[in-house]
């Protein structure tokens, strides 16, 4: 097949591609409009980029609130729906250091050392942070229930006969020594299995007594 | 006026508050559903239920201070009797109530200081007090709550569903069937069953006490913390057991020793097999001593 190569000027024919010029200057030096090109093309461009990155389009606000709606169903279903992770999570802090922060703590906390009727709604659960933590204790739905039944337990309380107001407190204070028993024992021997299950057992009894007291309370009060 | 007007009517008051604070006597029969419910509730006083064979709900009731009136209404195959006490005044009144209902009826009672008690009902049962005891006897179902009121029930070792709650009262089972499950905080539980197939039992720092026949495939899950635990049933066909304590001791009848579960602290374990094992006992305690047995 023949193949004309005029870059020259003066046409002639080819047999091979070895017989094409490698190189091919062109006519003029086109450098210089193709930068200027350049030049105009790229600064609107850019500054359109800039525009576009500082505002979103309509598809990257649907995806920003995509994100965000993702977000959102994902730390309810983490606190609301999904099981608390284990029974028990036990914090492996070292004895000298809870030792050193366990007076500040009581003393922030007056119910973590009122092992009587507890009277601070807003005050955490009896629990020593610093060496075990029942993972249900930091459930919020947990905290706020036994805050609300906390809140009332006083009024509940004086509903009730006088000798049964003196056997409930005193049934709450024997669960209370027992949680700070175990949560003691739990602090030397982090990993057992059986102080674990006690101790939620024991968080459930509490409950339990707070709901009766509620119950009771709201019967006597009138049936 | 003269002075005798005045002095005529504080007579007259004294003389009614005198007639209002006697004891006054309170007496209806209605009809009612042989299987239907019939709801009571009082306040103070006692409650006396007793199953009979006819279709009918009675009241007898005997009342003082500021009860108001006794209420009894049947309506739909349920009967409610409900001690009446005025809102503005001190709620000091107490009544006592006898009540005869058809035998299967559907009873709960619910209470506050009075007392109560049932029997020959075959019907299921739900009674609740805050401070009064409750001494009943059922035949299946029954479930039983108090705050510091004790109990003492006596079942019919037929299967059911049996759940008792107290805080500090004391729980007295005798020949519990079926399901049976028991909790207290300060109350010592002294359970005896028959054919049990379930028992879940639970105390804080009271005593817990279990005897009687296990099922086959039966189960038991006793535990406690600072209460000592007994558990001595009989198998059927045998239990597989494991007592855990993370403080106490564990006694045994099988001739065995506990083993320590931990080589620098306390805790021990026994765990073994009676018979041919089909059933399963399992106690824990933490600072309370365990026995177990199987006779």
């Amino acid at each position: 097949m023949a193949i004309t190569n005029g870059t020259d000027g003066n046409k002639r024919s080819v047999s091979s591609l070895g017989e094409l010029s490698r190189n091919v200057a062109p006519p003029r030096d086109l450098w210089p409009s193709i930068e200027a090109q350049i030049a105009t093309q790229t600064a609107p461009a850019e500054a359109t980029r800039e525009r576009t990155r500082l505002r979103p389009t309509g598809m990257q606000w649907l995806a920003l609130a995509a994100v965000v709606s993702a977000l959102a169903v994902g730390i309810w279903v983490g606190r609301s729906v999904l099981p608390s992770q284990g029974a028990v999570q036990v914090a492996q802090e070292a004895p000298n250091r809870r030792a050193a922060e366990k007076g500040p703590a009581a003393a922030e906390n007056p119910a973590a050392t009122n092992v009587g009727v507890p009277l601070n709604a807003n005050a955490a659960p009896v629990v020593d942070p610093n060496s075990v933590q029942a993972a249900f204790v930091s459930d919020p739905r947990y905290t706020m229930q036994r805050a609300a039944l906390i809140r009332g337990l006083e009024a509940q309380l004086k509903t009730l006969p006088p000798d049964t107001q003196q056997k409930v407190a005193s049934s709450l204070a024997t669960i209370r020594t027992s949680i700070t028993e175990l949560q003691d024992a739990l602090g030397k021997d982090p990993a057992n299995a059986l102080l674990q299950e006690l101790l939620v057992n024991s968080y459930q009894d509490e409950m339990r007594v707070l709901t009766a007291v509620h119950e009771a309370g709201g019967t006597s009060g009138g049936i | 006026m003269s002075i005798r007007q005045p002095l005529l009517i504080s007579l007259l008051l004294v003389a009614a508050s005198v007639a209002h604070a006697a004891d006054r006597d309170f007496e209806q029969t209605v009809k009612a559903d042989p299987r239907g419910s019939v709801r009571v509730s009082n306040v103070a006083g006692k409650v006396h239920v007793t199953g009979w064979d006819r279709s009918e709900v009675e009241v007898k009731a005997r009342f003082s201070g500021n009860v108001e009136r006794v209420e009894v209404l049947s309506d739909k195959g349920r009967t409610t009797i409900k001690v009446i006490l005025p809102r503005s005044s001190s709620r000091s009144g107490e009544a006592d109530l006898e009540i005869h209902v058809p035998r299967q009826s559907d009873l709960d009672i619910s209470a506050v200081s009075a007392d109560v008690s049932t029997e020959r009902l075959l019907g299921p049962q739900r009674l609740t007090t805050v401070s009064g005891d409750v001494r009943a006897e059922f035949a299946k179902d029954f479930e039983g709550k108090t705050v510091s009121g004790d109990l003492r029930l006596k079942g019919q070792s037929e299967p059911g569903d049996v759940r008792v709650s107290s805080v500090s009262g004391d729980v007295y089972l005798d020949r519990g069937g079926g399901d049976v499950e028991v909790t207290s905080v300060s109350g010592d539980l002294l359970l005896d069953v028959s054919s049990v197939t379930t028992v879940r039992t639970r105390t804080t720092s009271g005593d817990l006490s279990l005897r009687g026949a296990l099922a086959r495939d039966g189960s038991v899950e006793a535990e406690t913390i600072s209460g000592d635990v007994t558990v001595r049933v009989k198998p059927v066909a045998g239990f597989q057991y494991e007592a855990t304590s993370f403080s106490g001791t564990i006694g045994n009848c099988f001739g065995r020793h506990a083993e320590n579960t931990n080589a620098h602290g306390p805790g021990t374990r026994l765990n073994g097999t009676a018979g041919d094992g089909r059933g399963r006992v399992r106690v824990k305690s933490m600072s309370g001593d365990v026995a177990i047995c199987d006779r």
